[in-house]
């Protein structure tokens, strides 16, 4: 839709941009770059957009989920896009790509961020956690369980952001208290308003830990 | 089936215990692979161009810039693709076919000329990348004849009012039937002559967007004349049907994927025009093609619940007997009228003498849809507040005056059961009712007021016909087709449930086939709360058949399988099949700011015999936060100079946070009627029908001015408090 607010980042959560001139470095390890022309937009819908067809993308070195990737992208392409793009990593979702519902939330250096509304680019020398990278050797963490047995997720389409932010909440509060937890959340919308299942799942999944996230 | 009923309902093997989901791990991991997460080689991104004015006809479309931007490999407009999108102006619970699709007389297309909303579709570009798509669309340039434009139902029925179609405003039904939709029973007038007093008002509620977090998005890739089509649907069989009809396919020729689905209420049912324009451009360029829309699109583009203004007459006598009941009410539909318009609630009065007049508008407002029982929450907000009014205004507790003029059974409408009763006195005890309720609503002193609201419903649990096919290895392993898309209420693990029940084996020993037009037979589909019912139904009868076959050949062996279906068409022996409820609820009300806070919720439901109270209780506490949302916060407005959508997103359409949800406390009164799978009713939408007239009912007590307008924000309680 022609609607410059659907691309525009109206709200940037967690880390502060950090916009220095980057070296080009010579990919190693893992490559992702697009392999078609792509001439793009930044700010695809916005009528001064700038176009930057050809141009060659930003080789950047970053984290995800532990394991260290080296990555060439575009510099119009935010988190979400790396990482269900291109690292295939779609357990992230995007519900609204504007800031406003927080299911595409991911962790950056251990804080939660709205994805869609982070450049790739800002990425380098981060740490990424995603949902697929939450659980370790077949065992779901604390949160995850859960969310399981309480029945954390209707449609599911919002857990994966839920359960981030919760995963967050955990390390810095390991027993929060109701309230805590539904003022951390108050950023992840659930429209099945599963509300209440979510609150006992967070709730229980620090109890259950003793404390220890 | 048994006409015993059972008011002592224990857990059964497997069914009553609180299960987890069966796919509850991918759910929790990232692994559930929804629509947008589908990826084929060679596939293209497409975008859509939409109408940025509210009625206009296209004079012109110029693409040819778009078309030469590298990457773009397809552009559609209403030039040069005319396809009808029939389940977007098909009268909602009709079955679109092929006769009613050539008979509609306002036809809806994928794209339309003139163009009647702001937000409806111009032009479509299939791409390389998705932001090329984007930069195509910005390439294409339309040349708009603005028209006038009229946005309010009311208004539009005015002769002076815009034509939105050349018959006028008023929307006609699925056989071109120019009328409301009017009810009449008893004598009305008799019914007005015998009442000692008369109340008359006016109610309105606002257009909900459904708001599901997954927006709209297809994935179509055809092989041959065989159309595979990604699609978030909430029912894959009318899905097949109705994409089948508007493509001019035979129902084999299109095969619907939906495992994983964010989300519908409503709105995702039948096919979207998504699936149609990726299906067409899919077509013209030989390529897999992914449609995403964005929030904006989505909530603009589809469908939200109607809004409503509702005319109320209504006699009672001095004891509190209603005499009479009146209402004229107006829909606006948007412009194509793709479901009713319905205004439910005076039907849980036991009052004969009855008149409802219900005209379906047209505006140029995005098109109005169904949403989690379509016609109930606005209504039964309307007639619950005129209800809770007279009661207060002759001296009544509302409850009481409930208790004296709900319907009951009759021996000319008898029911498979009746516990609405039960509900009440529950709800109340619960509540605390007695004590919370202000007899003199807004006599709290001081600025910060509570008060306390009630209301009830009774609502369909009927019995219908869905299919199911079981299957039995030689592995002693179980495999269950059927046609659910589990869109959130747990559908998947409620049939697994079922089968493991009627099967006698643990359901870690039944596997559940679900969401795949070409591997499981038809089922009603995720709406209207039936799933359990009909698809259940299904799944015990085909169960039944696998047990007696197991009886008579033994189990299979080796590469042997033994395999039953069941297609049942139940009755409920000409009886009526309800669930019921009773909410109570509390609030406080800041005077001084306008805010509202709900302070304590209790929902008393029957929902005959739960198959997993976990997942029951989730739909009743989700569907009832859902509905004190429509109560206090959502609407999307518009202006009126310019026909501009202005709320159209999460934050200023202001759907509920994790931070103004209370706890509502449910408690369920299980019941066996004897019909149903094990008895079991509906739940899905039940929590959403009563909430808004709970709501409500409470500001009022509380403040001591009746709330006439949804939803009641807080200018709208400064309003009539400062």
């Amino acid at each position: 839709m022609s609607d410059p607010s659907d691309t525009t980042n109206e709200e940037q959560e967690g880390i502060a941009p950090e916009l220095t001139r980057r070296e080009f470095l010579q990919t190693t390890g893992t490559t992702v770059a697009a392999t078609a022309v792509a001439p793009a937009l930044v700010g695809a819908a916005n009528a001064n957009a700038q176009q930057v067809t050809g141009e060659a993308g930003t080789t950047i070195n970053l984290t995800v989920n532990g394991a260290a990737q080296t990555v060439e992208v575009q510099d119009h392409w935010t988190l979400v896009e790396l990482l269900r793009d291109h690292l295939q990593l779609t357990g992230t979702k995007i519900g609204c790509n504007r800031s406003e519902c927080g299911a595409c939330t991911v962790l950056v250096d251990g804080e939660p961020v709205y994805s869609c509304s982070q450049l790739a680019v800002w990425m380098d020398g981060r740490s990424i956690t995603t949902i697929e990278g939450l659980s370790s050797g077949g065992q779901l963490s604390p949160v995850q369980q859960a969310f399981v047995d309480h029945n954390g997720a209707q449609c599911g389409f919002c857990t994966s952001g839920q359960i981030m932010t919760a995963t967050a909440l955990l390390a810095s509060n390991p027993s929060p208290t109701a309230g805590q937890v539904k003022g951390a959340m108050v950023g992840n919308i659930c429209r099945c308003a599963n509300y209440n299942a979510i609150v006992e799942a967070v709730v229980d999944a620090g109890q259950r830990n003793g404390g220890a996230a | 089936m048994s006409e015993q009923i059972n008011y002592a309902v224990e857990p059964l093997g497997t069914i009553g215990h609180e299960t987890p989901r069966i796919d509850a791990l991918e759910r929790v991991t990232g692994q559930a692979r929804y629509t947008r997460d589908q990826r084929l080689p060679g596939m293209l991104y497409a975008r859509i161009l939409r109408s940025r004015v509210p009625h206009a006809r296209i004079l012109s479309i110029d693409t040819s810039r778009a078309e030469q931007l590298e990457g773009v490999v397809s552009v559609i407009t209403h030039e040069n693709a005319q396809v009808v999108w029939g389940a977007g102006s098909v009268s909602g619970g009709r079955q679109y076919n092929d006769p009613v699709k050539e008979a509609t007389l306002h036809r809806r297309y994928i794209f339309n000329n003139p163009v009647r909303f702001v937000g409806e579709p111009v032009a479509a570009v299939a791409a390389t990348d998705r932001h090329i798509a984007e930069q195509a669309l910005s390439l294409i340039e339309v040349e708009y004849e603005e028209l006038p434009f009229v946005l309010e139902p009311e208004e539009a029925l005015q002769e002076t009012a815009a034509q939105i179609w050349p018959e006028g405003n008023l929307a006609p039904d699925f056989r071109n039937n120019f009328e409301p939709m009017v009810t009449r029973r008893g004598e009305i007038d008799a019914g007005f002559a015998q009442a000692d007093r008369v109340f008359e008002d006016r109610y309105s509620t606002s257009f909900i967007h459904n708001a599901q977090m997954e927006p709209r998005c297809a994935l179509a890739h055809w092989e041959g004349d065989k159309l595979t089509l990604y699609s978030p649907t909430q029912g894959i069989s009318n899905c097949r049907h109705d994409t089948a009809r508007d493509l001019g396919l035979a129902d084999h020729q299109v095969r619907i994927i939906c495992q994983y689905m964010g989300g519908g209420f409503g709105n995702k049912n039948q096919n979207q025009d998504t699936d149609l324009v990726a299906a067409t451009l899919s077509r013209r360029a030989s390529a897999p093609v992914m449609l995403e829309y964005s929030r904006k699109e989505d909530w603009l583009g589809v469908h939200g619940r109607w809004p409503t203004v509702q005319y109320y007459k209504i006699g009672v006598t001095n004891d509190g007997t209603v005499t009479a009941m009146q209402m004229n009410a107006y829909s606006g539909m948007g412009p194509y009228r793709k479901n009713s318009g319905g205004i439910s609630g005076m039907d849980g009065y036991a009052c004969e003498n009855l008149e409802r007049v219900i005209y379906p508008v047209y505006t140029n407002r995005t098109v109005s849809g169904n949403f989690r029982a379509p016609s109930e929450p606005h209504g039964h907000y309307g007639i619950e507040s005129m209800m809770d009014e007279i009661a207060y205004q002759i001296g009544m507790d509302p409850v009481e005056f409930t208790l004296k003029n709900m319907r009951r059974p009759t021996d000319a409408r008898p029911f498979t059961n009746y516990s609405l009763d039960q509900c009440i006195a529950r709800g109340a005890e619960l509540f605390d009712w007695e004590n919370r309720r202000r007899v003199t609503p807004g006599s709290d002193e001081g600025p910060i007021k509570r008060g306390a609201g009630f209301s009830f419903m009774m609502f369909r649990a009927g019995v219908g016909t869905s299919s199911a096919i079981v299957k039995v290895d030689g592995n002693q392993q179980y495999t269950l087709y059927v046609g659910v898309t589990d869109i959130g209420p747990g559908a998947k693990t409620t049939m697994g449930m079922i089968a493991a029940e009627e099967l006698g084996v643990p359901l870690s020993q039944v596997e559940v086939v679900s969401g795949d037009s070409d591997r499981c037979p038809y089922s009603v589909g995720e709406s209207g709360s039936r799933t359990t019912i009909m698809t259940g139904i299904a799944v015990v009868e085909a169960c039944k058949d696998l047990k007696q076959q197991i009886d008579q050949r033994g189990m299979p062996e080796g590469a042997n399988v033994l395999i039953a279906s069941a297609t049942p068409s139940p009755t409920t022996d000409g009886k009526v099949r309800n669930c019921f409820a009773a909410h109570f609820c509390e609030v406080e009300v800041d005077t001084r700011l306008g805010t509202t806070v709900v302070t304590k919720y209790t929902a008393v439901h029957e929902s005959g015999r739960l198959i997993n109270p976990q997942t029951a209780l989730d739909q009743i506490r989700g569907a009832t936060i859902q509905g004190i949302g429509q109560a206090l916060h959502e609407n999307t407005l518009y202006d009126s100079n310019t026909g501009q959508p202005l709320t159209s997103g999460y934050y200023s359409g202001r759907l509920a946070t994790h931070l103004d949800v209370p706890d509502i406390e449910v408690e369920f009164i299980e019941v066996d009627d004897g019909y149903g799978p094990f008895g079991a009713k509906t739940a899905g939408e039940s929590g959403i029908i009563l909430s808004p007239a709970a709501v409500a009912n409470a500001v009022s007590n509380a403040i001591g001015h009746r709330m006439k307008e949804l939803p009641i924000t807080r200018d709208r309680i400064l309003e009539v408090t400062s």
